[in-house]
């Protein structure tokens, strides 16, 4: 068991690494981070928007009239939240090449742009914003990192304009990116055209076919979700940040899911996906910290009897409401702890499907494409998450209880073996 | 005065332990300043700190981190799984002190 466990780590160490330090997948992780504050402001101005009961409070010209002044706080952000994604790449990617970060920035966006059909129906010389969220983000991300990568080959290139020396240095700055972004936009100009004699007509159907649509159609199935929480497990097992891991790849997809229920919810049309940004968080590995560990901290409380539980379960408790749990992953521990393997896998998986069925059979809302910061006590994050629906909070209790069951027998055991360990050593000490 | 950083995935967990160090350092009567930070930021913290400690789960961006370190010094390591568990003040304390001790 020992031998297998360091195998083990000794394959996932090196992947953590990898993925983890990878310039793109750090530059893609940054890039959204710069995107969450702003998606955060839309999904509050969201969650009050609908505040749950007020359309049968006050008349319905009044709750429209609410409703209009609000959705502008979502419609520039969450709505949008591609747009800023891409700004965050090309900013993050240019900048871990230690050059002038805001033209990588702008050079995305303006890339993106190009690209992106200017055009609805009959009427010309408008951005149909729908691709500035959930249906151009795959464009946009690849584009940031083509055009972040294109503006640093003209720069070392040394295709520049220099400057004699006295001519005041934001001067010659700018006059230093004028041809790196002239060439990288010229490109981006090309691929257009491009594009458009093909059968795609644009960049924008080519990437939403080809990579985007099948992506998140495997993305949104239950297979690909328990392998993604599996694999968050796994990584959290040998200690390590799984969700840092494993989100690095997969926001995309998750991110993409989101924004085409929030789209909808909008809308007031039947939401699409079941698996979201805030399905993996809200209702899985997030809630109450990685592996629901919330659960065990309230099955602690319940039936352990050794000190060395109940001080955990002490030190645990307040940071595990706000779903931080390092306490009890290293302190219980969870990390190596061959007993604890079991029930760290299963519960999850178990909790997985159920979720997905409750949403899939309509028995719970699906999640409304807000984003609840993570750091939300559970059960008011349920809540949140599923477009103020009490039975998002339901299914987290219900969750915990699944969580609590499965441990029951396992740390029973463990509480057992410190109890004992416990009485003796004080025998001895008598 | 020892500058200790801590840096966890985004400064949330390290931050439990911030608090629990500062209140052994006032007890040791050492004069120390600690803070938490997301990995993120933690190089551009790195001019300002005379150790620089991550949380476990994060010991794979140990080697990125020693190698930005390397240009002021900075000693960098992993904190001991038990003790970060444990949220042991003290442990990571003492041991931050030695570190920065050996700069």
């Amino acid at each position: 068991m020992n031998k297998f466990m360091s195998f083990l780590e000794g394959v996932l160490l090196p992947v953590a690494d990898k993925l983890n330090n990878n310039r793109y997948l750090t530059a893609l992780r940054d890039g959204f981070m710069v995107a969450l504050p702003l998606i955060i402001f839309g999904s509050i101005f969201v969650v009050i928007a609908n505040f749950p009961f007020l359309d049968m409070v006050i008349s319905e010209e009044a709750f429209t009239a609410y409703q209009n002044a609000l959705g502008p706080a979502s419609a520039a952000t969450l709505s949008i939240m591609g747009l800023f994604v891409i700004i965050g790449i090309g900013y993050k990617l240019t900048e871990s090449y230690e050059l002038e970060s805001i033209y990588g920035g702008v050079v995305a966006l303006a890339a993106f742009l190009i690209l992106t059909p200017q055009i609805l129906e009959e009427t010309t010389g408008v951005i149909p914003t729908s691709v500035l969220g959930a249906e151009g983000m795959f464009l946009g991300i690849i584009t940031a990192f083509v055009a972040a990568e294109l503006y640093r080959f003209f720069v070392t290139r040394g295709w520049t304009i220099k400057m004699p020396a006295g001519v005041p240095g934001a001067v010659s700055k700018s006059f230093s990116a004028l041809i790196p972004i002239t060439m990288t936009l010229s490109v981006f100009l090309l691929i257009r055209f491009l594009f458009s004699i093909t059968d795609f007509e644009t960049a924008q159907t080519f990437i939403y076919s080809i990579i985007q649509e099948p992506l998140t159609a495997l993305g949104s199935g239950l297979p690909a979700t328990i392998i993604a929480v599996l694999f968050i497990q796994l990584f959290w097992f040998f200690g390590l940040h799984g969700q840092i891991i494993i989100n690095s790849v997969l926001d995309p997809i998750w991110y993409t899911l989101n924004d085409q229920n929030l789209q909808a919810f909008q809308a007031g049309q039947e939401l699409p996906n079941v698996v979201t940004k805030q399905f993996i968080d809200t209702f899985l590995v997030g809630m109450g910290g990685t592996g629901m560990t919330l659960a065990v901290i309230i099955l602690i409380f319940a039936v352990g009897k050794s000190r060395q539980l109940k001080e955990l379960g002490k030190l645990g408790a307040p940071a595990g409401i706000f779903n931080v749990n390092e306490p009890i992953i290293f302190g219980l521990p969870i990390v190596m702890n061959p007993l604890i393997l079991v029930p760290w896998l299963i519960a999850p998986v178990i909790v997985t499907i159920v979720t997905f069925y409750s949403m899939s059979l309509g028995l719970v809302p699906k999640p409304a494409g807000i984003i609840v910061p993570w750091t939300t006590p559970p059960l008011l994050s349920g809540f949140l998450a599923t477009g103020n629906a009490w039975q998002g909070a339901a299914l987290q209790a219900v969750n915990l209880v699944i969580v609590m069951v499965i441990w029951w027998p396992f740390l029973k055991v463990m509480d057992k073996q410190y109890y004992e360990g416990e009485k003796s050593a004080e025998n001895k000490d008598n | 005065m020892k500058n200790i950083l801590l840096a966890c995935s985004s400064g949330m967990s390290t931050s439990l332990l911030v608090s629990k160090m500062e209140a052994s350092a006032e007890a040791l009567g050492e004069d120390v300043k600690i803070w938490a930070v997301g990995q993120d930021k933690a190089i551009a913290d790195l001019p300002e700190t005379d150790v620089l400690l991550i949380g476990p789960q994060m010991r794979f961006m140990q080697k990125k981190f020693e190698k930005a370190a390397e240009e002021y010094n900075v000693p960098v390591e992993v904190i001991d799984s038990m003790a970060y568990g444990r949220v042991d003040g003290e442990a990571v304390l003492k041991r931050a002190l030695e570190l920065a001790e050996s700069k």
